[in-house]
């Protein structure tokens, strides 16, 4: 038993959505604690209702079952311990660099000279220095992640979540990304929680691994990454690495593939549907 | 243009830049539509004072401009000035006012739209195709409602603003990104911060489209409500001089009137782009 | 199930909205009966309702129609044949378009239909003098957007154009004329609903012609429930109108 109190539990929570073939269970059933300053990623194929949890966590979803507590506290609503971070592009594109990172703190109130310098910590933390004027639509998109990871960084949530934020980015500017993304979590303790269907990112980056089933979403397996820390994105040359990937995709690839049939069959329906 | 290799043009090789093709095809255009105008106007194929002599309305222009052809005292001293200046500032106050009134109301019920789709799918089909209308139909009903004076004028010109900013608002709210929403709602902001610094921003370039096509629709129905009954604004000046056949001047009048049109149209679409 | 939702989605709404017209409308009936509304302000709608079939009786309505329609047809003919062959040389050559569209764009701008007076001088007080200032004032949009929809044509179909050897003609027959006409059609019937409502506002203002004459005869005549009634039956005929092209523009571009 740990000598310390987990900062983030989530107990028992089922999520369902109303569709047109019915219900749908999209989260079922799912529990696990998260200690200060781990990094735990949730992994699973596509439409295992990992978005639907990251949603829910966030307090952007509500009317599930189950509870979700940060520090023994219930969450109803978003969290002011919880800082988001988005997988769709989010940033403003009407603010500047710097304005946008600033949002948090111009929102608590903080005098524009404070907050200026502090985003400029942040900006300077993600390697965005001397990008502070540039408006997002300057940018390449892998840097406009970083101005969404600062923003959120900028607000010091106790915990990060964040929902596959580079998946829309290269393989290779992902893996610079997530050596950024390990420097920034040993250098802040950075409790973080990684939604993600992309295994080296999650052995990359992560503490404990928690493999998610496909529909309905229950917890698979939560598997420990016992890589030496600090990292950085050349641990995915070593042995051990390769033999966490083989491990966990053996895991994931019987879910992985009944979601690209189930997908197929819906395909082949609506194909059909459209067609009569 | 790069897709169609053989409309590319030449490149303009060490000439200096007032002498590029387009400038010279501009130049061209412009004399051969002054040489045209003039021979037409000399040879009187046309009523001669259908299209005068260019010079004839450059005269008038200039009356309009600057003949103090209208007594005023202001603060107890009396002067002259070019009636023209008291006419423009009739019509843009009405339209001011009408943009001011159709614009403010047309944003609220827009974003009410935007933001309940109940709403959105009970009214706005109607705003829809009430839209494209022609509003100037009811000007008959707006004199009976506000009189025969500026206020008639000015609530033609709010109905037609109206139309456009409500329809661009409702339009904008729903394209807003859904992610900046929920960013927005991750940093737990309040409805009032949600609207300042979230929707109003996101939406900034539609409602000021809609602003500007609303401006455009409110000048015409302003406009041509003064032409059918008024005794003051750009609108009576140009009737005024259709009824005194004063074919010069009602040129010179329409022309001022266009320049300024699109000087407010362009300055209000700069405020689109940042 | 899901034909359930629709109906809910859609037709709770739907009723909803007529049902708040409708109780708009009676309140109002229901003030001017109590004498909280003028009636020589705001007629009754009932009595609005009733004026319909004495406006359509004794008011030539379908002369009326065929010549505002018949004005509007002439107009819109105009539009296209010109709008899009100016469409088509401004995109041919470049030149030309760099020297001439912003002028096109700034001049869709201004308020033109106030030329009115001066088409009146030149062409009477006829048909003519509303074609024109329909013509005149409706053109610049359709210039724009056949040019947009040429110039927007995705540079991989005429790729795909130039792999099959096309001549320039071919390319412009076969690849990019077809490319662009949805957007063609966009500027026609913008064209198209911009004439209307200038042909009934310039017959409202010269007295002279079709259905918006009429209301400026009736509002003459102090004819209040037939003004008003004059004035539904025109928006009617122009919502119609903008329906039918809306359609029209539907059909004429299938898989978009």
């Amino acid at each position: 038993m740990p000598a310390v109190d987990p900062i983030l539990v989530v107990e028992n929570i089922v999520k369902r959505f109303e569709t047109q073939d019915g219900v749908l269970v999209a989260v079922d059933d799912v529990s696990f604690n998260v200690m200060p300053g781990e990094f735990l990623s949730v992994i699973g194929p596509s439409g295992c209702g990992k978005s639907t949890l990251f949603n829910v966590m966030g307090g952007l979803l509500g009317g599930y079952e189950g509870r979700i507590s940060v520090g023994g506290e219930t969450v109803r609503g978003p969290h002011a311990s919880i800082g988001m971070i988005f997988q769709e592009e989010s940033t403003f594109p009407w603010r500047t660099v710097i304005d946008n990172v600033a949002f948090p703190l111009e929102i608590a109130g903080m005098a524009k000279v404070e907050r200026t310098e502090k985003a400029r910590h942040f900006i300077d933390l993600v390697g965005l220095n001397g990008f502070e004027r540039r408006y997002p639509s300057e940018l390449s998109g892998g840097m406009r992640q970083r101005v969404s990871m600062a923003r959120t960084l900028a607000s010091e949530p106790k915990i990060l979540l964040m929902d596959e934020p580079f998946a829309a980015l290269d393989e290779q500017t992902r893996l610079l990304l997530g050596d950024k993304v390990l420097q920034i979590q040993q250098d802040l303790k950075q409790t973080t929680l990684l939604i993600t269907h992309n295994l080296t990112e999650a052995v990359q980056l992560s503490d404990r691994i928690l493999v998610m089933t496909y529909r309905p979403g229950k917890t698979k397996r939560i598997v420990e990454i016992a890589l030496p820390r600090p990292r950085n994105s050349e641990i995915v040359s070593s042995d051990d690495f390769g033999r966490y990937v083989a491990q966990i995709w053996s895991d994931l690839r019987e879910e992985a593939s009944k979601g690209l049939k189930d997908d197929e069959a819906r395909r082949v329906r609506s194909g059909g549907a459209g067609a009569s | 243009m790069a897709q169609t290799g053989h409309l590319t043009q030449s490149p303009p090789r060490a000439a200096a830049p007032w002498v590029t093709p387009v400038t010279r095809l501009r130049i061209i255009i412009l004399l051969t539509v002054l040489i045209a105008w003039e021979a037409v106007a000399a040879s009187g194929i046309l009523l001669r004072d259908v299209v005068p002599s260019t010079l004839t309305i450059g005269r008038s222009l200039m009356e309009v401009l600057f003949r103090p052809d209208l007594k005023v005292s202001l603060a107890g001293a009396a002067f002259s000035m070019p009636a023209f200046y008291w006419h423009l500032y009739v019509t843009i106050l009405e339209v001011a006012i009408a943009l001011l009134i159709g614009g403010t109301s047309g944003l609220a019920v827009g974003l009410a739209l935007g933001a309940n789709p109940f709403l959105a799918k009970a009214f706005e089909r109607y705003l829809y195709y009430l839209g494209p209308t022609p509003k100037i139909v009811f000007f008959p009903v707006m004199i009976m409602w506000f009189g025969v004076g500026p206020e008639s004028k000015i609530a033609m010109g709010t109905v037609s603003a109206f139309f456009p900013v409500v329809l661009s608002a409702a339009a904008g709210m729903r394209q807003i990104e859904g992610v900046l929403i929920r960013v927005g709602r991750s940093f737990r902001l309040n409805t009032w911060q949600m609207v300042t610094k979230i929707y109003l921003p996101a939406m900034r370039e539609p409602i000021v489209n809609g602003i500007r096509l609303g401006m455009g629709v409110a000048m015409i129905g302003t406009l041509l409500a003064e032409t059918k009954l008024s005794n003051k604004g750009v609108g009576f000046m140009i009737i005024d001089a259709y009824n005194t056949f004063d074919m010069p001047r009602m040129y010179a009048v329409l022309l001022m009137l266009f320049v300024i049109a699109i000087g407010a149209n362009s300055l209000v679409g700069r405020a689109s782009r940042r | 199930m899901s034909a359930r939702g629709a109906i809910q989605r859609e037709g709770i709404p739907f009723v909803f909205g007529i049902l708040c017209l409708l109780a708009v409308i009676t309140v109002i009936e229901m003030l001017i009966r109590w004498g909280m509304i003028n009636p020589f302000i705001v007629p009754k709608p009932t009595d609005i309702v009733m004026s319909f079939e004495r406006i359509i009786l004794e008011e030539n309505i379908l002369p009326r129609f065929m010549m505002t329609f018949g004005e509007a047809l002439m107009a819109s003919l105009m539009l296209s044949v010109v709008g899009i062959s100016l469409g088509v040389l401004l995109h041919r050559n470049t030149t030309v378009r760099l020297a001439t569209q912003n002028w096109v764009a700034a001049i869709a701008s201004a308020p033109l239909v106030l030329m009115y007076p001066l088409f009146l001088v030149i062409f009477g007080r006829s048909a003519w003098t509303i074609i024109m200032i329909a013509f005149v004032s409706a053109l610049p949009p359709v210039i724009l957007k056949t040019l947009e929809g040429l110039a927007g044509t995705r540079a991989v179909l005429i790729n795909v154009g130039r792999s099959f050897k096309l001549t320039p003609s071919q390319l412009y027959w076969k690849i990019l004329f077809p490319a662009a006409l949805p957007n063609i059609f966009v500027g026609v019937r913008l064209g198209m609903i911009f004439a209307l409502i200038n042909i009934v506002g310039v017959e409202f203002l010269i007295n002279f012609g079709g259905l918006g004459q009429l209301v400026n005869e009736l509002a003459e005549r102090y004819d209040l429930p037939g003004t008003y009634a004059a004035i539904c039956f025109v928006i009617l005929v122009s919502v119609v109108f903008f329906i039918g092209t809306e359609r029209i523009e539907r059909w004429l571009r299938p898989g978009t």
